[in-house]
């Protein structure tokens, strides 16, 4: 028989029994009804009055500054003697920013202790160098032109980058920056899970400041902490000391796009979960069935190579599953927006996701092949086992209890955990990128390492199912 | 009697019933060792206890063991379903509620008997690892200790016994254990993404699988959802709605 005969037999086998029909329906139902589910139990507590960058997006934007206003063109320069080194991506440098307000359009240079030269504007990196401390730094200001430049001596520069900022007013704030961000504390221990951030304070010496251009003439020094946060970790660290062209700042607190790591992509997807518990089974007797009816003789005398056999019966599983389990997910992913919008998942902390972004066109289309490889899995165990039970129990245990004991073992072993079990291929629903900051472990590894844990076990079982077809008698 | 003694040939002549038991009693005792292990006195901020359940701890097989008194309870029925041996056996005992009741006896003693001793050891062998990895062990045998360990056999049994009926509603291998298996990891699952506190506290109270395993809690009970005694209370009240819909199915309607 011809390979495309042999997938119309197959195709013809699995349309033919009602109970699979029923089962692929109900795959489709109950992905969706679970994921209804998930986000109507969905609540957030990040914090509503984050502050909002230029472009709309939520950013973190606490930070010690101490400025001058500067009316027009000009420039300031400064040399950082020492900084402390209180977490790898703390900053101490210059900055031109649009007044104190968090939030506020900006330009900015600093090192950090992980040993680069940074220039960001608008909370996005322009560019990174490597060099640390002692290192002089320069920013000018020309109209809305900003450019930076890093120098070991004083007197050779280096030009960092450039941009244009339309949002700076004709008198602007300038000045020196030190923040620091937090440290992120996750336990997990047996039975429970909790994730917060421990603050850390940066310290920093500048000297030799001086700024040219028609500047105020005295400094005013400035804690910018997001609103709430003083009273949560006692009271603002931030200060200036010294004068004279020397200051030594300290400043707590991060700078840059801050995105929760909640993915209401993934919460609207999480009812794969329900469907899979029909999927992989059907996936199983889609093989064992023929094996207990004595059916797979006569399918063996009519095509004798067992092989493409096997290959037939995927492709027709890979096909249907596939198709359903993308009609679920943009179902569940339609239906469950709405919801997570009135359970408090609202811009501009959690911006509208669209289909048009790739990485949630991603997320979709990886629910739907998550629930396909998963359905190869279960067919390959079912072609090694021959047998229905065991094959079952084994692929949706290896698939769920990992997810369970993730969530209460110690951060390490959870990362492993999900390296090396299917469990891990949950990470392919995911939009946003591996974060350690939630208690669901999958989310610790990224959507395309998912997609290689599972895609090996389901080409490991589909293969030795193979292989062991060949050997066996039937 | 000798409906239960024709239930205990047909189980015990099944090649895999010997398999599944060695396995349910393997994995109780080595997942257990293996959680055991994870634990050292050197990562703990108060060496006395690590403010861990090492009861909890070393019965954490049960994550596991439970799927296999899930298959056991399915394919006691749903083989029968399978080979249409089932017409045999109702027409040879035509007291339908007899033949689940036989069933249902020899399924709760094939796991239930082989889970003693499994228990025993995992709980032998994760004290002996404790020790060694420097913690200073309170007394094997508390109340609390006991009732984790009894507590987990009767788990095991009533997951069993909810499979049977399950089985007989359904009346097909695969779909019993994927309804089973729904049952249990479905719900816990939910709480991983459900932030809202009053659902998350009643989907741990209120599944099989979460409330059922508070038996195995023998410290900070008051932090746990529910009470040890009250959670396994839960997960018999599940078992018994699938037995009676299971027995209601099987009386009702033909084989």
């Amino acid at each position: 028989m011809s390979f495309r005969h042999l997938l119309r037999a197959e195709w013809t086998k699995l349309r033919s029994v009602n109970r699979w029909l029923l089962a692929l329906a109900a795959a489709a139902v109950f992905t969706v009804a679970f994921s209804v589910l998930a986000a109507s139990g969905g609540s957030t507590d990040r914090q509503p009055d984050v502050a909002v960058g230029p472009d709309g997006k939520p950013v973190a934007d606490d930070f010690h500054f101490v400025h001058r206003a500067l009316t027009g063109d000009g420039s300031i320069v400064v040399r950082v003697t020492d900084q402390q080194n209180s977490h790898p991506q703390a900053m101490a440098g210059v900055m031109i920013k649009n007044g104190v307000t968090r939030g506020a359009s900006y330009a900015s240079i600093a090192v950090t202790p992980a040993g680069s030269v940074r220039m960001m504007a608008d909370f996005r990196d322009v560019e990174k160098h490597a060099g640390t401390a002692p290192r002089w730094l320069r920013l000018t200001r020309t109209g809305a032109h900003v450019a930076t430049y890093d120098s070991t001596d004083g007197s050779t520069w280096r030009e960092i980058g450039a941009v244009g900022l339309s949002a700076l007013p004709a008198t602007a704030e300038i000045g020196m920056y030190v923040s620091s961000p937090g440290e992120i504390r996750l336990e997990r221990s047996a039975g429970s899970t909790s994730v917060g951030a421990e603050s850390t304070t940066g310290r920093a010496t500048f000297a030799d400041v001086r700024i040219d251009g028609s500047a105020a003439s005295s400094w005013t020094s400035d804690d910018l902490i997001q609103p709430g946060r003083a009273e949560k970790d006692g009271p603002p660290v931030g200060g200036t000391a010294g004068g004279a062209g020397t200051f030594t700042l300290t400043g707590t607190g991060d700078i840059g796009v801050n995105e929760p790591p909640d993915d209401t992509v993934q919460i609207g997807l999480f009812g794969t979960l329900a469907g899979l518990l029909v999927l992989v089974p059907l996936g199983v007797v889609f093989v064992t069935s023929e094996y207990r009816r004595g059916m797979i003789g006569t399918t063996f005398a009519a095509a004798p190579a067992r092989v493409p056999v096997l290959a037939a019966k995927a492709v027709v599983m890979a096909g249907v599953t596939f198709t359903i389990g993308l009609a679920a997910a943009l179902a569940a992913f339609f239906v469950t927006q709405p919801i997570l919008r009135d359970h408090g998942f609202t811009p501009p902390m959690f911006p509208t996701p669209s289909l048009a972004e790739p990485r949630v066109l991603r997320a979709v289309i990886g629910a739907a092949v998550f629930l396909t490889l998963l359905t190869l899995l279960g067919l390959g165990a079912g072609a090694v086992m021959r047998r229905g039970a065991p094959a079952i129990a084994t692929v949706i245990t290896l698939t769920l209890v990992p997810m369970f004991v993730g969530s209460v073992v110690p951060a390490a072993a959870a990362r492993t955990l999900m390296l090396i079990t299917p469990a891990g291929g949950f990470a392919m629903q995911r939009a946003k990128p591996a974060t350690d900051w939630l208690v669901e472990p999958w989310s610790m590894i990224g959507p395309w390492a998912g997609l290689a844990v599972l895609g090996t076990y389901a080409v490991v079982a589909l293969t030795a199912g193979g292989w062991l077809m060949r050997r066996r008698d039937v | 009697m000798n409906v239960v003694r024709a239930e205990w040939t047909k189980a015990r002549t099944l090649s895999s019933t010997l398999w599944l038991l060695a396995g349910l009693v393997a994995l109780t005792v080595g997942v257990g060792a293996l959680a055991a292990g994870t634990l050292h006195v050197r990562d703990c901020a108060e060496p006395a206890n690590c403010g861990e359940d090492f009861a909890k701890l070393s019965l954490s097989g049960l994550w596991l063991s439970q799927v296999v008194a899930a298959v056991l309870g399915v394919l006691a029925l749903g083989n029968e379903y399978g080979t249409r041996m089932i017409t045999v056996t109702v027409a040879a005992v035509p007291g339908r509620l007899r033949v689940l009741a036989g069933k249902a006896g020899v399924v709760l003693a094939l796991v239930a008997i082989p889970a003693v001793p499994g228990v025993v050891a995992a709980f032998a062998l994760a004290r002996r690892i404790f020790a060694h990895s420097g913690f200073a062990l309170p007394d094997a045998v508390t109340g609390a200790s006991l009732r984790a360990a009894g507590g987990t056999v009767l788990y095991l049994g009533l997951i069993a016994l909810l499979a049977l009926g399950v089985t007989a509603v359904v009346r097909d291998t695969a779909g019993s254990l994927s309804v089973v298996l729904l049952l249990l990891y479905a719900t816990p699952a939910l709480t991983l993404v459900v932030s809202d506190p009053t659902w998350h506290e009643r989907l741990q109270k209120y599944s099989p699988l979460t409330a059922g395993m508070a038996i195995q809690a023998t410290t900070n009970l008051d932090a746990q959802p529910i009470g040890p005694w009250r959670g396994l209370g839960i997960l018999a009240a599940w078992t018994a709605a699938g037995l009676i819909a299971g027995a209601v199915s099987f009386v009702v309607r033909d084989a």
